[in-house]
């Protein structure tokens, strides 16, 4: 019920006495009642100690748009204040960004406070990696001038929507910058009055559902004439940064939907009829407002709606009642296929990971103790082992029968993980020992899934195949099809699709069961990655690639450990079911990503890992009419604890007509990813080349219509290249992504190598993406004082670097790394003081290239170093921990080129640099030389 | 009734079938789109009818040949060499991970089939009743 609350001083509480039929309050220090409402006047001083100094006159304001909101609920005031409008500024982006959540039982205290200090605040921890204070960017100044004015405006009563100011730069003369990278997308600017509450998080974090325009073109003609690819890039089941708000919870399981859409109750409804009834934001239409939702469960009296999440927040969850299950909610099931063949034993695989499983027994998510294990061995046979509970050992049983797959036993093989805890200690740890002589050469992969599948299809769950060889034996057996004679040529894309029909027709079945699987591949020679991660790819699973893995090299087997422990760790969605709605006029119209398409919009994925990136292509079918659009992500799923939830994302973006704001509202990062997940789409229906082409071509297309539209050279040959400032970096990543090893023209990527990248490039969030076709630089030996050492947000990272080996001088050590490795390049003339203090070395000729460990050493520069690496480690999401190498720069050749291939700005082979690709791009905007 | 009439009165009767076939693929693909049937069960269903249906086609085509009837042969030959091709590259499955993408693409080709068919099918008939006028002059 809209309370009076919100106009209360702190310190008061409002309560609703249903004898009286009117609001008692309380001070709730001294708790002296009264029934007339306390002064305002202690207000502001208290404001101003507890949250900074947030401008007086919005506070006020604030108070005065509760007032009206409580009005329109009392239905004495229909018509709202006509000022408040322009008087209440929509929360800007940039108070979203990274501050608390906030928890629904905080609401009520959290009201009578004054909001967030909107203004002045600089942009908290910027996205890809928390590089702190380079002052502030010219785009930032900007925005800040351009708040400053339409705040003016907004003042003035002239409407209170900014408009987004376009700023054109020319590509020809300003270099791309790396640290462009870090701002946030351009701001979403709703009108007025779109939301319904002031909290700074009513509209989703850009790491949880980013568009790649923030606002809509009203029009599909405007549309197409802008060029923009218009889509969603969604992770919405993301880790939580450290210090951040769990996602909050509506436990009372009243859940409040559109009778016609179904869309979820969000911030951006509106009430009606007094309270009575909401409106809903995405088809207009007039629903009830179930009878609990005033109605404070927990404390059993009468609650304050304006303070339940849903209205609050963008991302929440809600606890599911029973209309929502199919079934109780099932355990989480973990089922381990662990090839023991002989290459595998011999790379020490299946040492490190039966350890790695013993060791994180503890971690595995098993909250009600109702987690079951089952593990599985296989090389030529299937090896099972039954666990009879209570009993401290078990038996391993033998089924050499691969062609028609049976289990030996009907019970025992998957256990209660704490009710066996014992036995699978014992277990674990005699593996290795059991399978050490085992000769097999050979897998019956295909068989052993099938396995995995019987045992474990009644209840789903995940199964996890760790492999080092290629499957040769029964169903599923693949044929070494790697034939250097075709790489880089137009039949190269037939490798990067799966090979037999099994591991699509396997994915459908183990969807349909709810069974997910991952695969953690290890083989040095040809495994076939391009079919085997099929089954990921339909089964919302993972796959990990670690290539010539060899467990004696302590790097490999603390990078495999270290990933596949957390993965082991991570918390996961079990079960569920995702479905995009939107305002009317716009349709999901194709998806990418790892999930199976159920039906025209519903996304089946059996079991969520954390940090899983979706994008979908949203088409425009009708003219939208309203002011602004709601997008709304909605994941139905069981958790590992067992318990059915709805996780809902809303992402409301306001309408445009008006072409500059099109431009001016693109997301660069978003695009890019966009176009990675459709590039790799197109390499697999079409050839590579046509991905590559394809993504040029809309590169051109979107720089032609700039040019044509939005700066003065209209359709003639123009003297530059001119895009928005927020655009600047899209050419950059368009020209990483086509030197990405998914995409890049070459003879000598491996298969493998590739298809496990376009896995990476189809899965991977914003926030790890964007480093990996576009990587990071810095420069170690003359990097500020500061950097390495630790500031207010965590170590400080030096100062990215353009991608060129321009900045490269022969002294120099420098790091670069995309997410997913790390290479320390040192240069010839290394001074031998550097190397000793960094490596421990005399000299640069004792330094050896290739993966290492970075030794400890009591010096400064090595200990600041150290910390840069272990920041690069750690701040980004995800579970990968990248290799470290040192690459010489007289080193042996394919390291060095495979570290300088990381440079995407210097010309390489046939790949163009930075300054021809954009002459190239310049040339074909102004139609010099054909497609 | 001598060969030619027999031949295309069976022909007719084998346009119509096909007519249908092509009829339930659009049936259900639309279907699919209204969310009544879900992809995998989908395919299971028209995957059972793809091969039977591009044999029957083929089969006629070759009793056209057999029968020396060139005009009507050279008519379907074009869809023949189509459905070869589609089955020699592997693809003339439905694929329920793909259905999705496909869609518009499925349906067009049933569409132009249900024509193609539907055109034959008036061929033919008129094909038999001029058999029959000759024969019975």
């Amino acid at each position: 019920m809209a309370s009076p609350a919100q106009q209360l001083p702190p310190g008061w509480a409002a309560e609703w006495d249903p004898a009286n039929q009117r609001y008692l309050f309380i001070e709730t220090a001294s708790g002296h009642r009264q029934w007339e409402p306390p002064a305002m006047v202690p207000a502001a001083p208290a404001d101003l100690v507890t949250s900074g100094s947030p401008p007086p006159t919005h506070h006020a304001k604030r108070r005065q748009y509760a007032a009206g909101q409580t009005h329109a609920y009392y239905g004495d005031a229909v018509a709202p204040d006509p000022n408040y409008g322009a008087m209440q500024p929509p929360p800007p982006a940039g108070g979203q960004l990274f501050t608390p959540g906030l928890a629904a039982e905080n609401q009520f205290a959290q009201q009578q406070q004054p909001p967030q200090p909107y203004y002045g605040q600089p942009q908290p921890a910027p996205e890809y990696g928390n590089v702190p204070a380079y002052g502030p960017g010219p785009t930032a100044v900007g925005g800040g001038a351009v708040n400053a004015l339409a705040d003016q405006f907004g003042q003035m009563g002239m409407g209170g929507q900014k408009q987004f100011q376009l700023y054109t730069t020319n590509l020809l003369t300003s270099p791309p910058d790396p640290r462009e990278l870090l701002q946030p997308p351009p701001e979403i600017r709703l009108p007025p009055n779109a939301c319904i509450s002031p909290s700074p998080h009513a509209n989703a974090h850009p790491s949880y559902q980013r568009s790649t325009l923030n606002a809509i073109p009203t029009t599909s003609s405007l549309l197409n004439k802008a060029k923009v690819p218009l889509g969603l890039i969604l992770t919405p089941y993301r880790s939580l940064d450290e210090g951040e708000e769990p996602v909050p919870v509506v436990t009372d399981t009243v859940i409040a939907r559109c009778r016609r859409c179904r869309t979820y109750i969000n911030p951006y409804v509106q009430f009606i009829d007094g309270g009575n009834r909401w409106r809903c934001c995405m088809c207009n239409m007039s629903n009830e407002v179930p009878q609990l939702f005033d109605w404070d469960q927990v404390r059993n009296q009468p609650g304050d709606r304006w303070s339940r999440a849903e209205l609050n927040h963008a991302v929440v969850e809600f606890v599911a009642p029973t209309e929502y299950m199919v079934r109780p909610p099932q355990p989480a099931v973990y089922v381990f296929l662990i090839d023991v063949s002989h290459a595998a034993v011999q790379s020490g695989m299946v040492a490190t990971a039966t350890r790695t499983i013993l060791e994180n027994l503890d971690r595995i998510p098993d909250e009600d103790g109702r987690t079951k294990i089952s593990i599985i061995c296989y090389d030529t046979s299937l090896y099972f082992f039954s666990i009879p509970p209570g009993s401290a050992d078990s038996t391993m049983l033998v089924v050499a029968d691969v062609e028609d797959v049976f289990l030996p036993k009907p019970t025992d093989l998957l256990v209660n993980l704490v009710e066996c805890r014992q036995s699978l200690e014992t277990l674990l740890g005699r593996i290795n020992g059991m399978f050490q002589d085992n000769m097999t050469v050979g897998s019956a992969m295909g068989p052993a899934l099938q396995a995995g599948f019987k045992l474990m299809s009644h209840i789903g769950g995940k199964i996890t195949v760790l492999s080092s060889s290629l499957p040769s034996v029964g169903q599923g057996a693949l044929k070494n099809r790697e034939d250097s004679k075709i790489l880089g040529t137009s039949k190269e894309s037939g490798l990067l699709q799966a090979a037999s029909p099994f591991y699509k027709t396997f994915a459908i079945e183990c969807s349909r069961a709810q069974v997910s699987v991952d695969m953690f591949l290890f083989s040095a020679a040809y495994q076939d990655v391009a079919s085997l991660a099929c089954l990921p790819h339909y089964t919302s699973g993972q796959t990990y690639y670690y290539p010539g893995f060899n467990a004696a090299k302590s790097e490999d087997a603390i990078k495999f450990a270290r990933e596949f422990g957390d993965v082991l760790a991570m918390p996961i969605m079990l079960e569920a079911v995702m479905r995009v709605r939107a305002s009317r006029g716009l349709r999901m119209a194709s998806f990418h990503g790892n999930f199976f398409v159920r039906s025209t919009d519903l996304l089946a994925m059996p079991a969520v890992p954390q940090d899983q990136s979706y994008a979908i292509e949203i088409q425009i079918e009708e003219t939208i009419t309203t002011p602004f659009v709601v997008l709304q992500t909605a994941v139905l799923h069981t958790t590992c604890y067992g318990e059915r939830r709805i996780r809902v994302i809303t992402l409301a973006l306001p309408t445009t007509s008006n072409l500059s704001e099109v431009f001016a509202s693109a997301d660069q990062v978003a695009i890019a990813t966009l176009l990675a997940n459709k590039a790799v789409e197109r390499s697999l229906t079409h050839k590579l080349e046509d991905s590559r082409d394809h993504i040029f071509a809309k590169l051109v297309e979107v720089l032609t219509t700039y040019k044509t539209s939005m700066t003065a050279a209209g359709s003639g040959a123009s003297a530059q290249l001119a895009i928005s400032e927020n655009l600047k970096m899209l050419p950059v990543l368009v020209l990483g992504l086509l030197k990405n090893v998914g995409i890049r023209q070459s003879a000598q990527i491996p298969p493998d190598i590739r298809a496990y990248s376009q896995a990476l490039l189809t899965s991977l969030p914003s926030q790890l993406l964007i480093p990996y076709i576009y990587p990071n630089f810095y420069s170690l030996h003359n990097m500020p004082p500061d950097a390495g050492t630790v500031g207010e947000q965590g170590v400080i990272m030096p100062p990215p670097l353009p991608l060129t080996s321009e900045r490269m001088e022969r002294h120099g050590l420098y790091l670069i790394e995309d997410g997913q490795t790390m290479f320390l390049w040192i240069g010839r003339d290394a001074v031998p003081q550097l190397v000793a203090d960094v490596f421990g070395l005399p000299n640069y000729e004792a330094l050896r290239g290739g993966k290492t460990t970075l030794p400890v050493i009591d010096t400064p520069i090595s200990q600041r170093i150290s910390a840069v690496i272990q920041k690069t480690r750690e701040m980004r999401r995800g579970v990968y921990y990248p290799h470290l190498y040192i690459v010489k720069e007289d080193g042996e050749q394919p390291l060095r080129l495979w570290a300088l291939s990381a440079l995407v700005q210097d010309r390489a082979d046939v790949l163009p640099s930075y300054q021809q690709f954009i002459q190239t791009l310049k040339d074909k905007v102004n139609g010099v030389g054909s497609y | 009734m001598g060969g030619a009439g027999w031949l295309f009165l069976f022909a007719v009767l084998m346009a119509a079938a096909l007519l249908f076939t092509s009829v339930f693929f659009i049936i259900m693909f639309s279907d699919l789109e209204c969310d009544y049937i879900n992809p995998i069960d989908l395919c299971n269903k028209l995957n059972q009818f793809v091969l039977p249906e591009n044999g029957a086609h083929a089969f006629l085509t070759v009793l056209f040949l057999l029968s020396g009837q060139w005009i009507a042969f050279g008519l379907n030959l074009p869809l023949v060499v189509f459905n070869a091709l589609k089955i020699q590259k592997n693809n003339h499955m439905f694929d329920a991970t793909e259905i999705f993408r496909n869609i518009p693409d499925h349906k067009r080709e049933s569409f132009i089939k249900l024509g193609f068919y539907l055109l034959s099918f008036f061929y033919y008939l008129y094909r038999m009743i001029v058999a029959l006028i000759a024969e019975s002059e």
